[in-house]
């Protein structure tokens, strides 16, 4: 079946009790067993192994996502944890994007750096580089693809290929994209991963995560992680994320749309320097990104003229646009990582990934694209 | 077993068996709009009223259903109807059986919206209501006319605390074919079950101490079972032939839970007060702890009303278990647990110093809520009541020293030391 | 309705169906102390179903007069003489607890116009502990806290029912209460007194189903299985689950097996 018909059914069927459409929330830490014998019977014994509300979401983003099974975790950076904890130990070494998201970078280099576990941050949107960095006991393989903010992309197709070379397993961190438009594991990666919180709630409403293997032992080593350090999702969130996925099309679709055409409004706008979309024919890796993604997301960065002030003086005049953390929501958010999420970051390392001075971070919404241009124009006169 | 289960027991168990689906000990929150059914059969009879179950979360919801059997067997009563708020349950309850032409004989002594409802709001469509002074009980008696279809009060009044003479109010409905609903909210199924002394219908804001913890806002009507709607011709709602299901005559098919059945026949489903499955959960989390809070409320309330009584700030202190109040023998016979956490007193220095009182005290939060599970007071005459004048004050029972205090489960010694700072306050105020 | 039987008022429901005996009938028959409330949904069933359907009260409870027939043989003498007063054919008898012993006497004596009987939850015979039957008439309250306690299953003693909000076992004691003490007593008395069970059953002609409950303290499974032996090829099924009120505690099964049984037995035209 379709993805558009999938979105709404993979892993709900009516509750076969009452009939409800809807998976019940099961607010219950634990479960009565029918006796000794039948332990585990109905499939649950305590929430934190394993919940139905959480399973329905769980079934449904594996569906989507063509893997094997999925587990879904509080949040996007628990399940960017699991991964590591579940295909790396002391001693091991792991490749990390050198554009992840920072929250990645800070996992890796300032608490797994302390059991023994090596990183090397490459440079994955070459693919050579990334086979350079590969050693003998190269266990794991970190993608994001588009990156955040940069929107640099990495050749899923490519990087898997070295990976299964060197015996490590590729995660690719997919929150960008979504399986409506990127589909790692069809790729050759081993492991997609979200952070729910994004597209697939798209409400703003949870903070979550999830991973998806594609080989029953992969998917095994993750549970066993999910299991045993409980940083599991709640069954709440994982009602209210099962209702975002259903219209998850829908909005990327228009979302899309509407950050191509404030993508080419920027790129001809006099008082921005460069813009960094996907669908921009002058995005360096445009081709990269038609062959393996049917979309561009929803995602955009841009450089205003005039450097840390004129972005500061940006988002301090535009409306509608919300001045907010997070991305891939119905709400429109901006913001401006030199002053924001990366002011802590030293000028060097922001200048090495390429956060530079001007640059203004936009998660185009569900709002009237009209509405959206009409907010950046008047707030560009401004600077 | 050759008995029924007990209070405790069923203010954690009753309306729920463990999901047998997946075996989940809590019960599972089915916030759904609707039902699949299996087969057309068993949707047309579900629409017949020909079996139970769901079809659209209007009308029934199986979260709110084990709220609504729960409140039932804590009270007693053969059914209950949960709705979106004790106001909407209030409503409901009257207009299932009253009509155009048809009179209510209420408490004098009532929540706001309850006489506003009566006084206001019915009237509009012909029902009409004769207030009585509740601790005059042959007043009531006095009052029934021959269109009379209902006796109304709550067992602790609203503001001065009167109580009910159930059995005497119940008995002179039932000589003249009139039921009985009370207001039971201020006192819980657990401090008094209504229909063990003749009332034929309770209703509550579970708002306030069944839920507990002011999170959510929520209603219920409970159907006492216990009143003869065949006896006369004066319930046509509920003893003829109801059009939408084919002519159903609940007095017949239903017996004890018919009225219940009309609310939800008709009620439920033309104007659809319903209560939330999300609401309903954070309720049946309230009600496993009643007993437990309800103890607490109570042994608060006795320890603040020493410390009130004593105090020399305060130039009186109203409370039904207190022998000074009128109805302190009432409160002995149906509350013998204790008679609410309710408590009015009154600031030496009128109505400057309740003011001040309230405006320097921090642990008690000022709103016009009841039975939070946290310390709650309010200043009736500049808050509730600040539009009416003195004379009409006086009529309502309110003076204008006077604080009305809901109290919570803090320790004690807190709520104490709190009102010391407003009555240091009030003092000064007095004196100045 | 009301109608007259030996001179005394009948009550009975027709399901929210007009009474017309021109059509298959289905009677349901309630147990000690209850009434035609019991039945309640399973009438409306049939009834919208192309059946007439007639739900009495027995002789004494809640609606009909008094005063309440002593034996389990004059309840099948009065049962006839309301088939023969509205001039009933083609019945389907559907019985619960006691009704099944008025069943029993019915179908054997008076086999002309009965096309299937159903008992459900019951013996041959009922044998009434004494403390019981003194308690329905010097303590009715705890007469009727015995009788539902044993009667309603785990979910019944949790106050759950098949219509969302109600209570079965408060219904239960609300319905009982308006049939103590003479009713209940009596009832009781004529119970433990009838023990014509196995001549009765072996002696029935129609085809006969026997619906028993798992967990039922009122009619033992082992007791059930004697009715089913002296009956000539019943159907048999045990609810395993529920209590002794199947048509309350397992009203989706029960209504179905009966469904199945009267539809093939006793077909509408």
């Amino acid at each position: 079946m379709g993805f558009r018909t999938r979105q709404i059914h993979a892993g709900v069927t009516p509750d076969p009790i009452t009939g409800s459409i809807l998976t019940p929330i099961y607010q219950s830490t634990t479960y009565v067993q029918p006796s000794v014998d039948e332990y585990l019977s109905k499939g649950f014994t305590y929430s934190r192994s394993g919940n139905p509300t959480v399973k329905a979401l769980e079934n449904k983003i594996a569906d989507l996502e063509g893997g094997v099974d999925c587990a879904c975790f509080g949040t996007g950076m628990s399940a960017v944890l699991a991964t590591m904890l579940a295909f790396l130990e002391a001693g091991a070494h792991a490749i990390v994007s050198d554009v992840a998201y920072g929250g990645t970078y800070r996992l890796s280099t300032k608490i797994l750096s302390r059991f023994g576990i090596d990183y090397t941050f490459a440079d994955t949107a070459d693919p050579d580089a990334v086979a350079a960095a590969v050693r003998d006991n190269t266990k794991l393989i970190f993608t994001e693809t588009p990156a955040n903010p940069t929107m640099k992309c990495s050749d899923i197709a490519a990087i898997s290929e070295i990976a299964t070379k060197a015996g490590a397993v590729h995660v690719v961190d997919n929150t960008f994209l979504t399986p409506y438009y990127q589909l790692p594991l069809d790729l050759g990666a081993d492991i997609s991963l979200h952070s729910t919180t994004k597209y697939m709630d798209g409400h703003n409403a949870t903070v979550g995560g999830a991973v998806v293997s594609k080989t029953d032992e992969h998917a095994e080593a993750v549970r066993f992680i999910q299991n045993s350090t409980g940083t599991i999702m709640s069954p709440q969130v994982a009602w209210l994320t099962l209702q975002g996925c259903k219209t998850l099309s829908v909005r990327m679709d228009y979302q899309s749309a509407s950050a191509m055409a404030i993508a080419e409004f920027l790129e001809a706008h006099p008082k921005v320097e460069q813009v960094a979309y996907p669908g921009l024919e002058s995005f360096a890796q445009h081709e990269l990104s038609k062959r393996q993604a049917s979309g561009f997301g929803a995602m955009l960065w841009f450089e205003v003229t005039g450097g840390v002030a004129a972005g500061k003086k940006l988002m301090d005049n535009i409306k509608v646009w919300s001045l907010a953390e997070n991305l891939g929501s119905v709400e429109s958010l901006i913001t401006h990582p030199v002053t924001m999420t990366h002011a802590d970051v030293e000028p060097a390392e922001r200048a090495r990934v390429g956060i530079i001075d001007g640059l203004v971070r936009a998660s185009v919404g569900l709002e009237d694209t009209e509405d959206l241009i009409d907010a950046l124009a008047a707030a560009l006169d401004q600077v | 077993m050759s008995r029924f289960l007990n209070f405790d027991t069923l203010s954690l168990h009753a309306g729920q068996t463990v999901d047998p689906v997946f075996g989940a000990r809590a019960t599972p929150i089915y916030q759904t709009t609707s039902y699949v059914f299996p087969d057309t059969d068993t949707a047309s009879s579900i629409f017949n009223l020909e079996r139970g179950g769901h079809a659209y979360s209007r009308i029934t919801n199986p979260t709110v259903g084990v709220l609504e059997q729960r409140i039932a067997a804590l009270e007693g009563g053969s059914a209950a109807v949960c709705t979106a708020s004790g106001m909407a349950a209030t409503f409901c309850a009257i207009t299932a059986i009253l009509g155009q032409g048809d009179h209510i004989v209420a408490s004098t002594q009532m929540y706001g919206g309850n006489i506003s409802l009566m006084k206001n709001t019915l009237p509009r469509f012909g029902i009409t209501a004769t207030f009585v002074d509740p601790t005059d009980t042959g007043g009531f008696r006095d009052a029934i006319q021959d269109n009379t279809r209902l006796i109304y009060g709550e067992l602790i009044g609203n503001p001065g605390l009167d109580i009910l003479d159930l059995e005497a109010i119940a008995k002179i409905g039932g000589d003249h074919h009139v039921p009985f609903m009370v207001d039971a909210t201020f006192n819980t199924p657990y401090l008094c079950r209504c229909f063990d002394y003749g009332a034929n219908v309770t209703v509550h804001s579970v708002t306030k101490w069944m839920g507990g913890h002011g999170a959510a806002i929520g209603g219920a009507v409970v159907d006492g079972g216990n009143f003869d709607w065949g006896a006369t011709d004066k319930y046509p709602t509920i003893t003829e032939p109801y059009a939408p299901f084919s002519g159903i005559n609940l007095w017949e098919e239903f017996g004890p839970s018919a009225f219940a059945t009309r609310i939800r026949a008709e009620a439920m489903r033309d104007i659809g007060p319903s209560m939330s499955p999300m609401n309903a959960f954070l309720l049946l989390q309230g009600i496993e702890t009643l007993s437990l809070r309800m103890d607490k409320h109570l042994s608060n309330t006795a320890e603040l009303l020493d410390y009130l009584t004593g105090h020399e700030q305060v130039s009186w202190v109203s409370h039904p278990s207190l022998p000074s109040h009128s109805s302190h023998k009432l409160a002995q016979k149906y509350l013998p647990k204790g008679a609410g956490s309710i408590v009015s007193f009154g600031v030496k220095g009128g109505r400057e110093a309740g003011k001040t009182f309230i405006e320097n005290v921090e642990l008690a939060s000022h709103l016009a809520n009841v039975g939070d599970a946290k310390t709650l007071i309010i200043h009736p005459a500049t808050t509730t009541h600040s539009r009416i004048d003195a004379d009409a004050l006086v009529a309502a029972g309110i003076t204008e020293d006077m604080i009305r205090l809901s109290v919570g489960l803090e320790d004690v010694a807190d709520i104490k030391a709190d009102f010391e700072t407003g009555f240091r306050a009030a003092k000064r105020v007095a004196k100045g | 309705m009301y109608f007259a039987v030996n001179g005394k008022q009948v009550f009975a429901t027709t399901g929210g169906k007009p009474f017309d005996n021109s059509k298959p009938t289905v009677i349901f028959l309630h147990g000690s102390g209850l009434d035609h409330t019991f039945w309640g949904l399973h009438a409306r069933f049939f009834a919208f179903r192309n059946y007439s359907v007639l739900v009495p009260d027995l002789p004494g409870h809640t609606n009909s007069e008094g005063p309440p027939l002593t034996t389990i043989e004059a309840i099948a003498d009065w049962l006839n003489d309301v088939v023969k007063t509205l001039d009933i054919n083609n019945i389907s008898l559907v019985a619960h607890s006691q009704g099944c012993l008025d069943a029993l006497e019915f179908a054997s004596r008076f086999p002309e116009r009965l096309k299937s009987v159903s008992f459900i939850a019951s013996g041959l015979a009922t044998p009434v502990n004494e403390a019981l039957i003194s308690a329905a008439e010097n303590d009715p309250e705890a007469a009727i806290a015995m009788m539902l306690g044993w009667g309603f299953g785990p979910a019944g003693q949790l106050h759950q029912g098949p219509i969302p909000g109600n209570s079965m076992v408060a219904g239960g004691r609300k319905v009982m209460r308006g049939n103590v003490p003479a009713e209940l007593a009596a009832d009781l008395r004529a119970c433990d007194a009838y023990k014509n069970g196995k001549q009765a059953a072996a002696a029935i002609q129609a085809p006969a189903q026997v619906i028993l409950a798992g967990k039922d303290r009122m009619a033992p499974r082992k007791a059930g299985l004697e009715l089913v032996a002296h009956l000539p090829d019943p159907e048999v099924t045990i609810i395993e689950e529920s209590g002794h009120m199947v048509p309350q505690e397992a009203p989706d099964r029960c209504r179905q097996l009966l469904r199945d049984f009267i539809f093939k037995n006793n077909p509408t035209r």
